[in-house]
């Protein structure tokens, strides 16, 4: 029973940074209708951010986060600025962003390599790793932490997108972009606005990965596991986001204890192509004719 | 003169929508466009709203060239109250509503305007933390009107607010357009239901494939023979009629 319960804890805990990081993909889904496989090589590049106020510039951690969050958001809205709006301005089909966001993909990671280097690099410890024992169950004060702050952040996106006035007015774009335009609302500003977003919150989760783990060109491969998570909830939904990112968090990581830890992966996308099969709009989206 | 449009072309796709359409709207009219569907009507508003672009012409609002950015032209004080119901299904009626004042600025007169919507439309105030998506069709159509009344315009775009709407929700609709008009708001109408149109214009004009073929006012029109045999059905639907029709069909 505490073996269950201890791997409830830490599926949750992953779970969360998978959700930081997979209601990019959903807030970007739900404007734009593609899904931005750039998002990982952001998140990477938060986690170098990070490490670079932390190593170089020898900030604080709070300080090296905060250039994490605000200089991967910048560089997301750069990325729409320049990869995905003239594709938009032509108008031209949903594919082609998202072939051009697996362009930007494979242009971030070697762009990392070569001029940051291939080489894994570790955050300093910059965050207790020790354990707190609640009754029998060993709970890690890292997790507590990333969850807490996972859930911060996560709260907060909520509250902008479902109880302000500019909330309201990135769901209506998303819901029809031209009508939006009739209301005085500059779609332009509304996509800038979800990158940024995106991009601020998958620097968190970059950071978080990064201290966890490590830090290293190809991480944002740790980022399909956040898409699957935001297919799994149904894209484009905030809260599918989220419940798919620690439903599949608390999978994973029962796979890992119960099967084995090389049935990980294979068990996570198992899942989702069994939510594709089942439940195409995944467990909280609406069924939409295209997605790319 | 509040807006004055010259020689509008509009081309996209393929079709040569609007084809050096003229007109003009004075301040405190309500001046309406009949025409069959496919004539351009939805087109000229959406050029006007900065939605199309013109090829060649020129819309000037207040002696001024209008802007052609969509969200700036709401800024200027000109919305459009798009056709076909067209609400935020996902928001509910109160936040459809407070999307009309996205611009605005001053929490305390954008809730009074809130009120006056409600006031004028009572069924939406009791469904207003219902999803837009959940009301009928008439209410849609309300809330479309009350969301373009909450910018507080000086001139409302208002594109066939009675397309399918049972004649008792007509009555009510142009009832409420006369309201409007009657506290300072002017209105361009466009409208396939030429009766009731041409009985609340101050003016009017009569589209055809792109161009205006008529102007006049709403009276002289409900009179004109070519309008009455093509607009309002009093003869057996005419051969030109049809011809124009499949013409547009076959755009």
């Amino acid at each position: 029973m505490n073996m269950v319960l201890q791997q409830i804890i830490n599926g949750i805990s992953i779970g969360a940074v998978y959700a930081l990081i997979s209601v990019g993909y959903s807030l970007v889904y739900s404007i734009l209708k593609f899904s931005n496989f750039a998002h990982g090589g952001v998140m990477m590049l938060g986690s170098y951010f990070g490490l670079l106020g932390l190593q170089y510039l020898g900030l604080p951690f709070p300080l090296a986060m905060a250039l994490a969050i605000v200089g991967s958001g910048l560089l997301a809205v750069l990325n729409e600025r320049v990869a995905y709006r003239p594709i938009r301005n032509r108008n031209s089909p949903l594919l082609y962003l998202l072939i051009s966001s697996l362009g930007v993909s494979i242009f971030f990671e070697n762009f990392t390599i070569v001029t940051i280097g291939p080489n894994f690099r570790t955050y300093p410890p910059v965050l207790p790793t020790d354990s707190l024992m609640f009754g029998g169950l060993s709970v890690g004060r890292l997790d507590i932490i990333i969850f807490v702050m996972a859930a911060v952040t996560l709260s907060l996106l909520t509250w902008l997108v479902y109880g302000t006035k500019i909330g309201n007015a990135i769901r209506a774009t998303s819901y029809n972009m031209r009508v939006s335009r009739l209301m005085g609302i500059n779609p332009d500003m509304i996509v800038a606005l979800v990158f940024f977003l995106a991009g601020a919150s998958a620097g968190l989760g970059g950071v978080l990965f990064g201290i966890k783990y490590t830090v290293w060109p190809q991480m944002g491969i740790l980022t399909l596991k956040a898409f699957i998570a935001a297919v799994v909830g149904g894209l484009g939904s905030l809260p599918g986001a989220v419940v798919g990112a620690l439903l599949l968090g608390t999978a994973e990581t029962f796979a890992a204890a119960f099967v084995s830890s090389a049935f990980r992966d294979l068990f996570s996308f198992a899942l989702m192509i069994l939510i594709i099969l089942v439940r195409p709009a995944g467990l909280f989206g609406k069924i939409t004719e295209e997605k790319a | 003169m509040l807006l004055e449009i010259r020689d509008l072309h509009v081309a996209y796709s393929g079709i040569h929508a609007l084809q050096g359409l003229s007109l003009h709207v004075d301040e405190g009219e309500i001046v309406t466009i009949i025409g069959a569907n496919g004539a351009g009507k939805s087109t000229l508003l959406n050029s006007i709203s900065g939605i199309v672009r013109p090829y060649q012409g020129e819309i000037s609002y207040r002696g001024k060239t209008l802007t052609d950015k969509a969200h700036r032209v709401v800024a200027q004080g000109i919305v459009q109250v798009p056709e076909g119901r067209q609400v935020f299904a996902n928001l509910t009626v109160e936040e459809n509503l407070l999307l009309g004042a996205y611009l605005r600025t001053g929490k305390a007169s954008v809730q009074a305007s809130l009120e006056e919507a409600y006031e004028l439309f009572p069924r939406l105030k009791e469904r207003k933390t219902q999803y837009a998506g959940s009301l009928s069709g008439g209410e849609q159509q309300m809330l479309v009107i009350g969301r373009g009344l909450m910018a507080q315009p000086k001139l409302m775009l208002l594109d066939e607010p009675s397309l399918g709407l049972a004649p008792i929700l007509v009555n009510l609709i142009f009832k409420i357009i006369q309201t409007i008009n009657k506290n300072g708001m002017t209105i361009l109408l466009v409208e396939q239901n030429a009766h009731k149109a041409l009985a609340v214009g101050t003016r009017a004009y009569v589209l055809e494939t792109g161009k205006i073929i008529r102007e006049g006012s709403g009276e002289a029109l409900l009179k004109d023979p070519v309008v009455q045999e093509a607009y309002l059905g009093t003869k057996r639907e005419t051969k030109k009629r049809k011809e124009a029709d499949s013409a547009t069909w076959a755009l």
